[in-house]
């Protein structure tokens, strides 16, 4: 074995060659030329630019940005609640079922991760089918009978944003169910059964044996769906496209249209460059947490 | 007594949750699969109505005979299939090599793989544009197939790097000294023990490059060349659709996803429950 590390492990560099030399180019090389792009006036057409800092000057001096980035903000921190919370709840029932051997577990489970397996662009148009407000709307439908009101669910500002919030928890809750399902198995269940000998009830057991045991699982949870509300871009392009105006524009549709609608290259870069930072800090977050538990294991 | 009525109405409590859960998931697609069976006069007939008044197959064999839908289902399978192959055959060595290594550099590199992987393709996409465009591989299969493959790359090789650390090296030992190769040990022993492993990225890789938008709006103007899900997409925009052939044209771009997710839902369930995926 010692042989082996003497070797220097050149092996290994060869094997890990391709994949360096790929991410190099597809990363890292991109990530530096976004850096230096968000610096410059450059257009998207090209043509002569120089070196400024106006553009990030320009970015955060300008109301439109921060709109977009309270709108961004509404909507990863309303869709992190409700699809942590659902998961949370569905993961819990889930398992209490399968403890008392109730029938359709595993059929809730499987109905619950189909809506994580459907493209994005598809869960747009599927929820523009049900929100919409021509006739065929039947939820609006529903609503009506109910309370003798139409939701303008699409066509106005402030519910644009709330119907592409319940889209996109339609979409993640599978993940957060998935994942603190895995964890919820793992809890040992003497620590359970202690806990209900000493006559704790259901609520106490749930936030003193429960939650503490899953404290990674749950940490790591909330980091990747916040990254990964964060980066959502397909589902609204086709539910609202970041409409109606620009109600439900989101950090990356908002650095999608700087370069490819509106040709600002170097504004889009500067705000590809802000996600990149926030997707950054949660990564760091996230890589902390893991490290946690490896030292805890 | 008392005891098993508590238990009754947990159950009962239990169930209603299922069904409030069921119906939550379940409806968004079934309206869409009910509207993809009606005539237009029936979409448009109010008040509506959940069940078709009669089942009408039109709309699939319109969409499939009008528009370039069947194009775009050949170009999404090519598209998944070359992205696969190239993930598997990049990423299979070098997770191998990664959980073989003792070398320092080693903690650093994979938590750059790992931010790779979590940062959103938008932030890369703008200057591979760029690239592309001297390259002459915008509007081009290979083009996409590169891009697909970086895109996927970073999380297969988490991924099999996690299974690979599960496979103690003692295995191994055994057929090194018996005089296999490195690869020869990683193909003939390694890697049929991680089987569970590989197929659990084969089906991300798969469902997510099936389902890739990001990357095929940017590089592609060519409707020849769109995958299902930008097809769909531009096929939405376009205002004199039908909404009857909108709801067809959904369902059958999700009937493949479902499918293979279905049929490979044990490996899913079990690698997410046990941890291996982290991203």
């Amino acid at each position: 074995m010692k042989n082996d590390i003497s070797k220097k492990e050149t092996w290994a560099w060869l094997w890990i060659l391709p994949v360096i030399a790929i991410l190099s180019l597809f990363y890292v090389v991109p990530i530096v030329k976004v850096g230096l792009y968000s610096f410059t006036n450059a257009s998207f057409f090209g043509g002569k630019f120089h070196y400024t800092l106006n553009t990030y000057g320009f970015l955060f001096s300008s109301g439109t940005f921060w709109i977009m980035l309270k709108t961004t903000l509404l909507f990863v921190i309303a869709s992190v609640i409700f699809q942590f919370l659902l998961g949370f709840s569905i993961s819990l029932a889930l398992v209490d079922g399968e403890n008392r051997k109730l029938l359709g577990t595993t059929f809730v489970r499987t109905a619950v991760l189909s809506a994580w397996v459907i493209p994005g662009v598809v869960i747009g148009i599927v929820w523009k089918l049900l929100l919409t407000g021509a006739s065929y709307g039947i939820l609006n439908y529903y609503i009506k009978v109910l309370t003798g009101y139409a939701i303008p669910f699409l066509s106005s500002p402030t519910w644009a944003l709330v119907s592409i919030i319940i889209a996109n928890v339609w979409r993640g809750t599978a993940f957060s169910m998935i994942i603190l399902y895995g964890g919820l198995k793992q809890v040992p269940q003497e620590l359970y059964e202690a806990a209900q000998i000493d006559g704790a009830s259901a609520w106490k057991r749930l936030i003193h044996v429960t939650i503490p045991q899953l404290k990674q699982v749950i940490f790591i949870n909330l980091a990747l769906i916040t990254i990964y509300t964060f980066n959502t871009f397909d589902m609204i392009m086709a539910l609202t496209g970041g409409g109606p105006g620009r109600a439900t524009e989101v950090l990356s549709i908002y650095s999608y249209d700087s370069v490819f609608e509106r040709w600002a290259l170097s504004q889009g870069a500067a705000s590809a460059i802000v996600l990149l930072v926030i997707n950054l800090i949660i990564v760091i977050f996230y890589y902390r947490t893991m490290k946690v538990g490896e030292n805890n294991a | 007594m008392h005891n098993r009525r508590k238990e009754l109405y947990r159950n009962i409590l239990l169930y209603s949750i299922y069904a409030l859960v069921i119906i939550f998931f379940l409806f968004p697609v079934l309206w869409a699969l009910s509207l993809s069976f009606r005539s237009l006069k029936d979409v448009f007939r109010y008040p509506p109505h959940l069940i078709p008044s009669h089942f009408t197959f039109e709309n699939y064999t319109t969409v499939f005979n009008t528009s370039l839908i069947k194009t775009y289902l050949i170009n999404s399978s090519i598209y998944v299939l070359f992205t696969v192959i190239g993930t598997i055959i990049l990423s299979v060595p070098a997770a191998y090599a990664f959980s073989r290594m003792r070398n320092k550099a080693k903690g650093p590199l994979l938590i750059i793989i790992l931010a790779f992987q979590m940062i959103s393709p938008l932030i890369i996409a703008i200057p591979i544009y760029g690239y592309f465009q001297q390259l002459h591989l915008l509007n081009n299969y290979l083009g996409v197939i590169i891009a697909y493959i970086a895109i996927q790359l970073p999380f297969a090789t988490w991924l099999m790097k996690g299974y690979f650390d599960t496979i103690p090296i003692s295995i191994e030992e055994a057929a090194r000294i018996d005089g296999c190769t490195r690869f020869q040990s990683l193909i003939r022993v390694v890697l049929p023990l991680s089987l569970p492993g590989l197929a659990t990225a084969l089906i991300f890789t798969v469902i997510q490059s099936w389902g890739q938008f990001l990357i095929p709006f940017i590089l592609l103007s060519n409707s020849r060349l769109f995958p299902i899900t930008l097809g769909l997409y531009q096929y939405q925009v376009s205002e004199s659709i039908h909404t009857n052939f909108i709801a067809s044209a959904s369902i059958i771009s999700i009937i493949p996803a479902i499918l293979i997710f279905l049929i490979l839902q044990k490996f899913i369930v079990k690698s997410l429950t046990r941890g291996a995926v982290k991203g």
